[in-house]
C-alpha cells in the first residue's frame, strides 16, 4: 500500500511536469496477483513521467475479453498499447488489428513471438525456469552433494502459458541431470488451497521429497501451511519460488524459503516508458546494451520486432533486503528518462 | 416384495454415494500407489473442510427450492477480512488482542457476521423483492468477489497468528482439527434439518411451498433464514480457509462453487428442492476429494487433470440417475 502511495504520489508530481502526448492503453491480465497488480501501479506512474496518460484495463484472466478489450480500444485510437496478454497467441489478431489501424503495440511481460509487435519488454518466463533450475541444482548439491533428489513442482492453471514456460525452462535445464526425480502438479486457477493439498498428499506420498519449486510466491505460502501442518521447521523441505511477490521475501525472512526468481517488475515497466516516444514515433529502435534502472538489459532485434530482455535475478537470504526487488516494494526514486 | 427386502433395497438406494465412496477408496486404494495410509485419509476429510462446510449452507438452501452461487466469493470475502484484520506480513493489519486467544472467537464472529451480511442481503432480494435466486446471488458473486479485490487492492494478506493458526496445525486423535470441524458441522447441521422444525419447514417449503403457506408455515422466513445459513457457514468456511493457507489472496477459493454443487448432487440433493440429506452431501464432499486426492498422488500430466475430474463427477452423478430409476422400478 505505501509502495502504491508512492507511486501515486511520484505520478502526481511529475504530471505536472508531464507533456500530454496522449493515452497509452495498458492492458493488464488480471487483479488477481500482487506482480500484475503492482504492474498496473509502476506502468501508469512511469508512463506519466515521460509525458503519457495511462488507462488500465483488466481482463479477468479471460482472453475473449482482452480480445474485447483491444477491439474497444482501437476504437478510441489511442497513442499506444501496452499488453501484458492472457494467452501469448490468442491476442494476435488483435495485436495486428491495432497496427493495422496505425496504433503501435508494445508487449510486457509475457512474450508473444507469433506476430509482430512495436516493442517488448520481459525478463522471459522461459528464463526464469532457467534461473529456477541453477538455483535448485545448488540447493540440491548443497543438501545431498550431488545434484539429486525428489523435487515437487507446483505450477499454477495448466491453461496459463506462463507456468507451461516456466516449467518448459525448468524441466529443459533439469534434463542434464536424470538422478533428480521431477514430480510435477498444477494448481488449477493459480489457488492458493489447491497448491497447500498438493503439499499435504505428496509429503505423505513422498517423504523424501528435498525440494518443492512453486510458480509463484502465494502459492509458497499455503506450501509452507502444509509443511508446518505437517510438523516441519523451516530449510528440513527447501523451497524455491518464482516472481518474487512481498510474501515470497518474508517466506526468505523467516527462513522457510531458500530462493525467490525475480521477475524485474520494475525495470521491466520502466523500459516500457522509456521507449515509449520511440515507439509511438515510429523510430528505429536499435539493438544493444541498454541500462534500465540499473539492470543491464539486452535489445535484440526479433522477427516479432524490438526485444528487450532484463535479467531475472535470485534473491536468497543474503540479498533479500535490496530495494532494487520489487517484492520490498520501494519503487526507483530516480526520475524515468526517454530514451534519445 | 417382502417388506425387509424393500427396507434392505431403499437402505443401499438412500445411501448409495455412501457405499460409492467406499468402492471408489477401495479402488484407488489398490490401485494409486501410497493412496492406502491413515495420513491420506486423514488429508482427504481435511482438504473437504472448506467445500463441506459450504455445501452445507449451498444444500440448505437448494432444499428449500432456492439457489446461492454467491458462497465461494462469500468465502473469499470472510478469508480476507479476516486476513486483512489479522495477518502480519503483506496488507494485513495485524491487529493484536489481549489475551491472544480471542483473536479465535472474535475473526469467527467477524467471519460469520460478514457471510451473514452477504446472506441476508441475498435474502432480502430473493424472498422480500421476489427476485430470482439466480440472478441475485449470480450478481453476488460478482460483486462479493469484487469487493475482495478492492479492499485488497489485489494484494495478500499473510502470516496469522499462532494463536488462531493453531486450528489450522493442530490435531486431536491423529486426525487434523480442521477435519473434527468439517465433521462437527455435518453433524451439527444434519441434526438441525432432521430433527428441528426448521430443517423440516426448509424440507417442506422446497417440496412445495403453496402447501407450506397454506399450512400456517412462515415460508418466507425459513427462506429468509436458509439464506443467511448459507452466507453464515460460507464466512466459517472462508475463516478457515484463511487459517489453513496462514492468510488470505485475492483469487483465494476460486473454482469451489464447482466443488461444492458436485458435492451437493452428487450427495443426492435434487435441484429442484424439497428433496435430500446432509449427511449424503458430506459423503459427496469426501468423494470429490478423495478424487483429487487419488489426482494428485498419481501424477497425471497437469493438462488432462481436469478432463479426469469432470469425467469422475460425470460418472457419479450418472450413477445417481441410475439409482434414481432404480427405485422407481423397484419401489
Amino acid at each position: 500500500m505505501f509502495a502504491g502511495a508512492v507511486l501515486a504520489g511520484a505520478m502526481l508530481a511529475s504530471s505536472a511536469f508531464a507533456q500530454d502526448k496522449g493515452t497509452i492503453y495498458y492492458m493488464v491480465p488480471t487483479l488477481l496477483d500482487e506482480f500484475q497488480t503492482e504492474s498496473v501501479n509502476a506502468i501508469e506512474s512511469f508512463l506519466a513521467q515521460v509525458g503519457y496518460e495511462t488507462v488500465t484495463l483488466n481482463a479477468d484472466n479471460k482472453t475473449d475479453l482482452q480480445q474485447s478489450q483491444m477491439n474497444d480500444t482501437i476504437l478510441l485510437d489511442p497513442a499506444a498499447i501496452v499488453i501484458a496478454p492472457v494467452d501469448f497467441n490468442a491476442l494476435a489478431p488483435a495485436i495486428e488489428q491495432a497496427r493495422e489501424a496505425g496504433i503501435p503495440v508494445m508487449v510486457f511481460d509475457r512474450q508473444v513471438t507469433s506476430t509482430k509487435v512495436d516493442f517488448t519488454s520481459v525478463a522471459g518466463t522461459v528464463e526464469i525456469g532457467h534461473v529456477a533450475a541453477a538455483e535448485i541444482q545448488r540447493l540440491l548439491e548443497e543438501k545431498n552433494g550431488s545434484v539429486s533428489g525428489k523435487v515437487l513442482q507446483v505450477l499454477g492453471d495448466p491453461g496459463d502459458p506462463y507456468t507451461l514456460d516456466i516449467q518448459k525452462g525448468f524441466e529443459e535445464r533439469m534434463a542434464d541431470h536424470p538422478e533428480v526425480e521431477i514430480i510435477s502438479l498444477p494448481a488449477m486457477q493459480w489457488e492458493a488451497s489447491n497448491a497447500g493439498s498438493i503439499v499435504a498428499d505428496q509429503l505423505l506420498a513422498n517423504p523424501d521429497i528435498d525440494l518443492i519449486f512453486v510458480h509463484a510466491a502465494h502459492l509458497a505460502v499455503a506450501a509452507v501451511a502444509s509443511l508446518e501442518a505437517a510438523g516441519k521447521q523451516p530449510g528440513d523441505v527447501l523451497l524455491v519460488s518464482s516472481n518474487g511477490a512481498p510474501v515470497g521475501l518474508d517466506l526468505i525472512r523467516q527462513g522457510w524459503e531458500q530462493v525467490e526468481v525475480e521477475q524485474p517488475l520494475y525495470a521491466q515497466a520502466a523500459a516500457i516508458a522509456m521507449f515509449a516516444d520511440k515507439v509511438v514515433n515510429g523510430e528505429e529502435i536499435k539493438p544493444g546494451t541498454y541500462n534500465v534502472l540499473g539492470l543491464e538489459s539486452e535489445i535484440t532485434i526479433e522477427e516479432w520486432g524490438p526485444n528487450l530482455k532484463i535479467p531475472g535475478a535470485a534473491i536468497t537470504a543474503e540479498n533479500v533486503d535490496e530495494p532494487r526487488f520489487w517484492g520490498n516494494l520501494t519503487p526507483p526514486s530516480d526520475p524515468i528518462k526517454p530514451v534519445e | 416384495m417382502t417388506p425387509a427386502r424393500r427396507a434392505t433395497i431403499e437402505f443401499l438406494l438412500d445411501n448409495l454415494v455412501w457405499l460409492m465412496l467406499i468402492v471408489v477408496l477401495i479402488v484407488f486404494s489398490l490401485t494409486v500407489p501410497r493412496f492406502f495410509q491413515f495420513g491420506i485419509f486423514a488429508n482427504i476429510i481435511e482438504q473437504s473442510t472448506f467445500v463441506g462446510v459450504m455445501a452445507i449452507g449451498l444444500a440448505i438452501v437448494i432444499i428449500s427450492g432456492n439457489l446461492d452461487l454467491s458462497v465461494e466469493s462469500t468465502a473469499a470475502l470472510a478469508a480476507m477480512v479476516t486476513g486483512l484484520l489479522f495477518a502480519t506480513q503483506g496488507i494485513g493489519l495485524g491487529i493484536a488482542l489481549e489475551p491472544a486467544w480471542l483473536i479465535l472467537p472474535v475473526s469467527l464472529a467477524i467471519a460469520m457476521l460478514v457471510g451473514a451480511a452477504v446472506g441476508m442481503a441475498n435474502g432480502f432480494f430473493v424472498v422480500r423483492l421476489g427476485m430470482s435466486a439466480f440472478i441475485v446471488t449470480l450478481a453476488s458473486f460478482i460483486w462479493v468477489r469484487g469487493l475482495v479485490v478492492a479492499i485488497s487492492g489485489g494484494r495478500s494478506a499473510q502470516s496469522l497468528p499462532a494463536a488462531i493458526r493453531v486450528v489450522g496445525t493442530a490435531d486431536i486423535l491423529g486426525l487434523p482439527l480442521l477435519a473434527w470441524i468439517s465433521v462437527g458441522c455435518f453433524v451439527l447441521f444434519s441434526f438441525i434439518m432432521a430433527k428441528t422444525p426448521f430443517g423440516r419447514y426448509v424440507t417442506l417449503v422446497g417440496g412445495n411451498l403453496e402447501a407450506t403457506y397454506r399450512a400456517g408455515i412462515n415460508s418466507n422466513r425459513i427462506l429468509f433464514v436458509s439464506f443467511v445459513l448459507a452466507g453464515l457457514l460460507a464466512g466459517v468456511a472462508g475463516w478457515l480457509l484463511a487459517i489453513r493457507t496462514s492468510g488470505a489472496t485475492a483469487n483465494l477459493g476460486v473454482g469451489m462453487l464447482f466443488n461444492a454443487f458436485a458435492a451437493v448432487v452428487i450427495g443426492g440433493v435434487s435441484l429442484k428442492g424439497g428433496i435430500g440429506k446432509l449427511p449424503g452431501v458430506y459423503a459427496g464432499v469426501l468423494l470429490l476429494y478423495s478424487i483429487h486426492t487419488a489426482i494428485n498422488l498419481m501424477g497425471l500430466p497437469a493438462h488432462y487433470t481436469q478432463m479426469i475430474l469432470g469425467a469422475l463427477v460425470l460418472a457419479a452423478v450418472l450413477l445417481d440417475t441410475l439409482k434414481l430409476r432404480l427405485r422407481e422400478k423397484l419401489l
